[in-house]
């Protein structure tokens, strides 16, 4: 991976000679009529070591990297509710789809959702509370880790009538509408087809309601779609077929656009490639709005960072604008705490943070007798370069540094060990209470996290189950100066990834702006339409 | 007929064959083995509790022993079932078909490229050693030796497919569709492939071809007799300097099966190459033990093939005959 992305770097020079001038795209679609067309097929490029990696198949109950195949998923099942925003991204917030809408009762330990009526899934069959009622207990019975982190009480799933399903909780759960854009609870596969496939076949060619429908899979490499003359929307899905391909990286990505062998890419990360990408007139680059910032998370439950010096050193030692300017030109946001400015409750600064303070960290360094530190991070182009700009920032301050970035397995070896010191991981998310929120990094009952601390433990619980957001936003205030105040890590920038498409591709997300959940923009496909069909 | 040498070498070969593919597959499993994490663990995702894990592992019956597990396998692989995938629960024998087929397609393509062309190249160069095109085919093969063949692939990417539209940059259309757009697609990752093995080809082959005209006495008594200069090279020298590129040619095999992987990525080709990353990177230690045997018994038949053609080269080795 290392390899290819320094190769990445290498062509970006022949690629600019190679005739890709011009005014940038980025952020605005081409001068044709806003006014979508029907028809046409779009072909979009995944990253096969994430998006792109759809292994355990398509079936909500079974998909384990469901969060990562937001556009797979979506456009087969639609979903209950989605993630909507302003072109801007700004006003973002999680409306009913195929649900008509929601309530919450007994001050958040009761969810009543809607169904629309009259939605059928496409093998004819009813979208309705009884398919939905019986995803979600396939869902929680699954042993996959998709499955919802709902406090469910004792038959907590039922339903009221045809078009209502309840859930009951054991206690308040005001982020479970916002979470579940992210979770494979939200979509809903066909209860027929399911019995009369079998979950093997089913997870191959799977049954949704959603805008398009399977025609074939091969598992991680091309996933071919097609209208779903049944959509419950009238005159969607736009677009007549949509093909997912799953290639090697940004690089080979960015050259099968250019060479028109794709229409979209999603995610991307690499860079200098973005920046090419902007200045190809025959492209159109959207950066999304951030909202997972990354942290240097410090593992207070061993040494160095036991001790509250060896954590303040880091802060002061660390100096985030230098990152910003010297290796993102100012790309990306920086955020003392987990949240950023794409995502809900954001408050650019905390109160007391501690910034960068060289003097004071060699002071501290030198009051210690020395600081040695182990940093990991998990293989990626931005964090492996965040990583090295602090090895040289912190040996500035005489800490004695050791970088290394690792693959999913052996990073999960690392945190279960318990021993790692410092690891430059991404916290918080759209809703910091949903998927890999802001408690995956910070909450004493998670193994991902350095932290033991009761008193942050009660507000990150206070402030997911609270349904009032004024008083969820208060709590997440406490919270960030909670973390600062005891220096359990501090903060670096929000990066989002771009989403590329060629010119004449509009739709919401992928040319206009959407936060992501978590890692990924959640693209609007039946939305999406081309200019030229 | 059974007393045929040829067929008596078949024999021999193939015998020989079925303890080194057990060693391999022997050997992979321990190996596999080896490596942290399993697919319980990648399949479940960091979020996973040690408990989902041991229960998920249980499942797919990893918490048995080794050797439990791969009789099992084995027992499975003789009667040509390789098992079943730990992550996607599909049938290995039925993914891979469809995926050798595409990978023997652009192997096959790579091998027809290079040989196609650094044979005639090594005997222009042979014929006029030290002369201009001499000169070229040395500095394009050692330029082609230094140059690792996913930066050549990305480059070819870009001149063929970004800059001058004539092959795609990505994808594969099935031969059943189209036999021009089946060409078309494997056109580019063929030719990154083939492009390092052309360059050590022609390197062997010239300088052992250079050699035999230079030096050996049959080609000074050839000469002596009138034969003209093409037919000493073509008939005396390169029937000679035949074994060693076979030879070559046969070790070379597990190379070019190794440049598949790589090449299969950057060109999103649906292969057996794109199968095994994506296998060893989600633990599923069935789908790669399969694809490691299919690329043993490969490469065992490739030498096997290399064996038989120095027979076929040359009469008088004729193993196991008088």
């Amino acid at each position: 991976m290392r390899t290819r992305k320094t190769l990445c770097l290498l062509l970006a020079v022949p690629l600019v000679v190679a005739g890709c001038g011009g005014s940038s795209g980025s952020g605005s679609t081409d001068d044709e009529a806003s006014t979508p067309r029907r028809g046409g097929e779009l072909t979009v490029l995944l990253d096969a070591s994430f998006a792109g990696a759809w292994p355990t198949g398509l079936d909500p109950a079974t998909n384990t990297t469901g969060g990562a195949n937001l556009t797979q998923m979506s456009a087969i099942y639609g979903g209950l509710f989605r993630l909507v925003a302003d072109d801007d991204g700004s006003n973002a917030k999680v409306v009913p789809h195929q649900a008509e809408s929601y309530e919450f009762a007994d001050g958040g330990r009761t969810l009543r959702i809607k169904i629309k009526p009259g939605i059928k899934f496409t093998d004819g069959t009813p979208f309705d509370a009884a398919a939905v009622a019986f995803n979600f207990e396939r869902d929680m019975k699954s042993t996959c880790t998709c499955r919802p982190q709902w406090p469910l009480a004792e038959g907590g799933i039922s339903t009221e009538g045809n078009d209502t399903v309840v859930l009951k909780f054991t206690r308040p759960n005001g982020a479970a509408v916002n979470s579940m854009v992210v979770s494979n609870v939200n979509w809903i596969a066909s209860p027929t087809a399911l019995k009369t496939m079998g979950e093997d076949k089913f997870k191959i060619t799977p049954v949704g309601a959603g805008p398009f429908k399977v025609v074939s899979n091969k598992l991680s490499s091309e996933l071919v779609l097609e209208r779903n003359p049944d959509y419950f929307v009238p005159g969607r899905p736009y677009l007549d077929k949509l093909i997912v391909k799953s290639v090697g990286d940004d690089q080979p990505a960015y050259q099968a656009l250019l060479a028109g062998q794709g229409d979209a890419y999603e995610g991307m990360t690499t860079t200098p490639l973005i920046e090419q990408a902007q200045a190809n007139p025959r492209l159109v680059v959207t950066q999304q709005p951030a909202t997972s910032p990354y942290l240097i998370q410090l593992n207070t439950k061993i040494p160095p960072f036991n001790n509250k010096l060896a954590r303040e050193a880091i802060y002061y030692a660390t100096n985030v604008e230098a990152i910003k300017k010297g290796l993102f030109k100012d790309w990306y946001p920086v955020s003392q705490t987990f949240t950023a400015p794409g995502g809900l409750f954001h408050h650019p600064t905390v109160p007391g943070y501690r910034t960068y303070d060289l003097e004071k960290a060699k002071q501290i360094v030198q009051q210690l007798g020395g600081l040695t530190v182990d940093l990991g991070t998990l293989s990626a182009y931005v964090a492996d370069q965040v990583n090295t700009a602090l090895k040289t920032q912190w040996e500035q301050a005489g800490i004695k540094v050791t970088i290394h970035s690792e693959q999913l397995n052996g990073l999960i070896q690392n945190f279960n060990s318990g021993k790692w010191q410092a690891m430059l991981q991404t916290a918080g998310a759209w809703d910091p209470a949903a998927g890999v929120g802001v408690g995956f990094r910070f909450h004493s009952g998670v193994p991902f996290s350095g932290v033991a601390d009761p008193k942050l433990d009660s507000l990150l619980d206070q402030a997911a189950a609270e349904i009032d957001p004024a008083k969820r936003d208060q709590l997440y205030q406490q919270a960030g100066k909670l973390i600062s105040d005891e220096a359990y890590g501090p903060f670096i920038l929000a990066f989002a990834p771009a989403n590329v498409v060629v010119k004449g591709v509009h739709g919401p997300g992928l040319t206009t702006k959407i936060p992501p959940v978590v890692v990924n923009t959640g693209i609007i496909w039946d939305e999406v339409w081309k200019s030229n069909p | 007929m059974l007393g045929s040498p040829s067929l008596r070498l078949v024999g021999k070969r193939l015998l020989m064959a079925v303890p080194i593919v057990l060693g391999v597959s022997i050997l992979t499993f321990w190996v596999l083995n080896l490596i942290p994490g399993n697919a319980a663990q990648q399949l479940l995702g960091p979020e996973a509790s040690p408990d989902q894990i041991q229960q998920l592992e249980e499942e797919m019956g990893l918490n048995r022993p080794q050797v439990v597990r791969y009789l099992d396998w084995l027992g499975g692989a003789v009667h040509g079932d390789l098992g079943t995938s730990l992550v996607s629960r599909q049938p290995v024998t039925d993914e891979l078909g469809p995926r050798l087929a595409v990978s023997g397609e652009v192997v096959g393509l790579a091998f027809l490229i290079s040989l196609g062309l650094a044979i005639p190249v090594s005997l222009l160069a042979a014929r006029w050693p030290n002369r201009m095109l001499d000169r070229i085919s040395m500095v394009v093969s050692t330029t082609g030796l230094s140059v690792a063949n996913y930066v050549f692939a990305l480059l070819l990417v870009l001149l063929f497919a970004v800059q001058l539209a004539w092959f795609p940059a990505i994808g594969y259309t099935p031969l059943s569709e189209s036999v021009t757009g089946n060409l078309r697609s494997l056109a580019l990752p063929a030719i990154a492939i083939a492009f390092p093995l052309f360059c050590f080809y022609t390197r062997f082959l010239r300088s052992d071809l250079v050699d035999q005209m230079q030096g050996e006495d049959y080609i000074m008594t050839a000469r002596a007799k009138g034969i003209g200069p093409w037919q000493v090279l073509l008939r005396h020298a390169f029937r000679n300097s035949a074994f060693g590129l076979i030879t070559i040619v046969g070790l070379n095999l597990s190379t070019l099966i190794g440049a598949t992987v790589i090449i299969e990525q950057i060109f999103a080709l649906p292969g057996i190459g794109q199968m095994l990353l994506q296998a060893i990177n989600t633990r599923d230690f069935i789908v790669v033990q399969a694809c490691v045997i299919v690329f043993a018994i490969i490469t065992v038949l490739a030498n096997l093939l290399a064996d038989l053609l120095y027979a076929v080269l040359d009469p008088r080795i004729r193993y196991g005959s008088n």
